[in-house]
């Protein structure tokens, strides 16, 4: 069998391992155009930092791919023909196939900020080794420098000019930081993190104009409150959509629509073509399509799918939700549902009255929902597994030592956290 | 990419294998050359009327004292001595002052050998005191610098307050009070194999019985036992003193280790080699001390421990131990040579102690395998969400410490939730133990 996947990210890798282990004699094949080998584009700010090489970044040894049987293409594919099942590689090269996985990955959003079209240089995102080869060529000549969007990406980015003495201002168009997956205490927490490593954060600050120099640079931002803020370096992260530009020109293209349409098998409208990864848009029978764009869930996808390359016809469910990271030197964790749930969820809030340690613990009254930790190590299988077994509230406050997943002579003081209810509240913006 | 100011250009030529650190590396080496070999090495310039009366090979009558005829080789002479000399002289002024304000009636002795170096067994000042003071300042500054970068995290605080403390006690202050009051000097803080001297017959007479017996005691009984329970990592990472340089002083060169997998071949090969040639010799010793006179057999223990002092001791363990950090990383010689780490590997993968890995939360991003000293590529077993014990894992946490995703923990229990099942204990669920029960005071 052949099996052809495109995109050399983790759900493209992650779904040829797992192929290879079923199947000792397919014919594997990757092509990838951003980059000669596999690498972790979460780890790419700790290159950027010095603190790895680029080498260091790939998760396998380049020789095992060679091992494994996987033969790797460093090419752009430009079209597909499902009768055929050919794919055109930008070489010229053709592909055939007995089975496709798209695993394209996801493309930096950018809206329609005036201005966006004059600038040559100085604007940057932070996700593909393009962007930190970009990053890496304005950083001498920078001073200072504007990041828009309060993500995940947006503050690994400020922490990354930070690193090389560069005056950073953070614009964030909601109210506090992050929204979407954090709540206002735990917002301010990393806020007050951000002030503290000198970062000029602005909430409810808006881009809304780009200035260029002469010579094409950025120059500075106008922001929505009217003021004109000097920059040499704009970094863009507000957020990633599907990278499916590229497959509206193909001959046969599948079903598109925010990403690659797949139904819980993860297969698309075509037969033989399968989707993974931040690219694939999964419908289920019954209710409404979602996109899953984190790292766990590509390496769950393309494992999923290479079942399903051998004919398992496997459904797709996304697990209880969790996710992790670390703002400066706060870690976070979140496990089950949080801010999806409806103004006024009933909440513990747990918080140390002068460390940047708190526990969110959400429920129905009944059983726990979601949790969002910040400001130290929680073992994320044991808050899943208490979600799943739907542990009361007050059994899970009494339980909560054993979930914590802190550093020898180092587990944090839960016992001085000061505990209130503190109904879920929302503030976005729009 | 490298910070660009004067600073960070510095530490990043520094830490990553750039002309300082070449430059450094050298240094090192030149340093342990002439600790352990300065003294061979050199033409003693002793007092002459003519060349005949020169009896080393090239030397010449010059002014009354030996002297080697080319110019190079005359360089090397003066700087072997001139290095040599003063160091051990370094070494007697700092012993003789502690010894004159202790024992003001000057009871020391200076013995001396015939190249000039102080060589006696009875007193401690001499190059290995300034050796020893300058290793444990390396811990010491090293360890301060550490508990400040990862104040944050106890687990490096506590190990390297102990790494400290052991290294000024037992590896340092101890030896030297040892020989201050004429008494065999012992450092506890090292064990056979790694002290292979401390369980060959024929030191016995000088240690003396208590010492051997502990010697045997220690090595037999209390390191597999605590190995067991604790992972190598209670010696390697909390006692030992080449660990504790390397976790201390080398901080900035952990990182160079190499993860690939042929380096993991070529590391089993020279360990287990190592450690099967320190128990061989032992056991030649033991022979050679125990069987009736055998000419054969006590020639080759004698030759045994020429070779193994000259190649294990003197070379693995200290000049290219040390004298590599900035070029191959800090635990060369723990990795790929100590008898020790070999034997107390076997141990551990037996015992306890183990990496654990939090399933599916792993980014693959690569910080805990580049920072880990023993270049274990921890990130192929984070990625795949498996718990692991590795021979060589030596419980400097720094993994666990790096990960901006908090996968790791060093743990001592083989089993994730400690279950004594009992039907009242299930329904209740008391077996959850410990933990459940201090959570309960909150």
């Amino acid at each position: 069998m052949k099996i052809v996947i495109v995109g050399n990210g983790v759900a493209g890798v992650t779904c040829a391992m797992t192929a290879r282990q079923r199947d000792p004699h397919a014919e594997i094949t990757i092509v990838g155009g951003e980059t000669d080998y596999f690498f972790s584009r979460t780890a790419l700010m700790y290159s950027f930092m010095d603190r790895m090489t680029r080498r260091d970044l790939e998760p396998y040894e380049r020789k095992a791919y060679a091992e494994q049987r996987i033969a790797l293409r460093r090419d752009w594919v430009i079209d597909h023909h499902a009768d055929a099942k050919t794919v055109h590689l930008s070489s010229g090269a053709t592909l055939s196939y007995d089975k496709l996985v798209l695993a394209l990955g996801a493309t930096p959003n950018r809206f329609g900020w005036e201005g966006i079209n004059d600038v040559k240089e100085g604007l940057v995102h932070f996700v593909s080794m393009q962007d930190l080869d970009a990053c890496e060529r304005l950083t001498p000549s920078t001073r200072e420098a504007i990041v828009v969007g309060g993500g995940l990406i947006g503050i690994e980015l400020v922490e990354s000019l930070l690193h090389h003495g560069i005056k950073v201002t953070f614009l964030i168009r909601e109210p506090y930081y992050w929204p979407v997956a954090l709540g206002r205490e735990e917002g301010d927490i990393v806020t007050e993190q951000l002030r503290a490593h000198g970062v000029d954060v602005r909430y409810m600050e808006e881009m809304k104009r780009i200035e260029v120099d002469a010579a094409g640079r950025v120059s500075g931002v106008l922001t929505n409150k009217g003021e004109t803020i000097p920059c040499q370096m704009l970094g863009i992260c507000v957020g990633v959509r599907p990278s499916i530009d590229r497959l509206k020109a193909f001959t046969d293209p599948p079903q598109l629509s925010r990403g690659v349409v797949v139904d819980e098998t993860l297969q698309s409208s075509l037969p033989d073509v399968f989707a993974c990864g931040d690219c694939a848009e999964i419908q289920p029978i019954e209710g409404r399509s979602y996109i899953e764009m984190i790292w766990y869930s590509a390496k769950r996808q393309g494992r999923h799918v290479a079942a399903n390359l051998f004919g398992d016809q496997l459904r797709y469910a996304p697990p209880i939700f969790f996710n992790s990271s670390k703002f400066f030197e706060v870690e976070y964790t979140t496990v089950g549902e949080v801010m999806s749930l409806p103004e006024g969820t009933p909440t513990l809030f747990r918080k140390h009255p002068t460390k940047p340690l708190c526990q969110r613990i959400l429920h129905n009254g009944d059983r726990v929902l979601g949790f969002n930790m910040l400001g130290s190590r929680w073992n994320h299988e044991i808050l899943e597994r208490w979600i799943r077994e739907r542990r009361s509230p007050a059994w899970v406050v009494a339980q909560l030592a054993d979930a914590q997943f802190d550093v020898e002579f180092g587990r944090a003081n839960l016992a001085s956290c000061i505990q209130r209810e503190l109904p879920l509240a929302k503030e976005l913006s729009r | 990419m490298i910070r660009r100011t004067a600073a960070g250009l510095f530490l990043h030529d520094l830490k990553n294998r750039g002309l300082s650190a070449w430059t450094l590396s050298l240094l090192l080496i030149a340093f342990y050359g002439i600790l352990y070999f300065g003294q061979y090495y050199w033409t003693p310039d002793n007092p002459c009327t003519d060349n005949a009366s020169c009896y080393s090979e090239g030397a010449v009558c010059e002014a009354g004292a030996c002297l080697r005829e080319s110019r190079i080789e005359r360089g090397q002479d003066w700087l072997y001595r001139t290095a040599t000399v003063h160091i051990d002289e370094l070494g007697w002024k700092l012993g003789a002052s502690v010894d004159a304000a202790a024992r003001p009636d000057g009871t020391l002795a200076r013995d001396e050998n015939k190249n000039g170096l102080i060589d006696n067994w009875e007193h401690f000042g001499n190059r290995w005191t300034v050796y020893g003071m300058l290793y444990t300042l390396g811990i010491l500054l090293g360890g301060a610098w550490i508990c400040f970068k990862y104040r944050h995290n106890r687990y490096q605080i506590v190990r390297t307050g102990v790494v400290m403390m052991v290294q000024t006690s037992f590896a340092f202050s101890l030896p030297i009070l040892l020989k201050f009051f004429h008494k065999p000097e012992y450092y506890f803080s090292y064990m056979w194999p790694l002290k292979i001297d401390y369980l060959d017959p024929r030191n016995f007479a000088y240690y003396g019985e208590g010492l051997v017996l502990w010697g045997f005691f220690a090595s037999l009984a209390v390191v597999p036992v605590m190995t067991l329970l604790y992972g190598k990592r209670w010696y390697c990472s909390w006692v030992c003193g080449c660990g504790g340089l390397a976790n201390t002083f080398g901080e900035p060169w952990r990182h160079l280790s190499n993860k690939s997998s042929n380096a993991w071949k070529f590391e089993k090969v020279a360990i287990y080699t190592v450690m099967g040639v320190a128990f061989f010799s032992t056991a030649l010793w033991f022979a050679s001390a125990v069987l009736p006179e055998s000419s054969s057999l006590h020639a080759a223990a004698t030759g045994t421990r020429k070779w193994y002092g000259l190649v294990v001791t003197a070379s693995l363990s200290g000049a290219i131990g040390t004298g590599l950090y900035p070029l191959g990383g800090t635990r060369v010689w723990c990795r790929n040579f100590c008898p020790m780490a070999a034997f107390l590997g076997i141990i551990q993968k037996l015992g306890r102690f183990r990496i654990r890995v939090k399933k599916e939360m792993c980014i693959s991003c690569g910080l805990c395998s580049k920072y880990c000293e023993m270049g274990i590529d921890v990130r192929s077993y984070a990625q795949a969400g498996l718990s692991f014990t590795r021979a060589s894992c030596v419980g400097c946490g720094m993994c666990a410490e790096v990960c901006p995703r908090g996968v790791l923990r060093l743990e001592n229990s083989a089993k994730v939730d400690p279950q004594d099942l009992s039907l009242v204990s299930f329904l209740d669920e008391s077996w959850k133990g410990a933990a459940s029960s201090v959570a309960a005071k909150i």
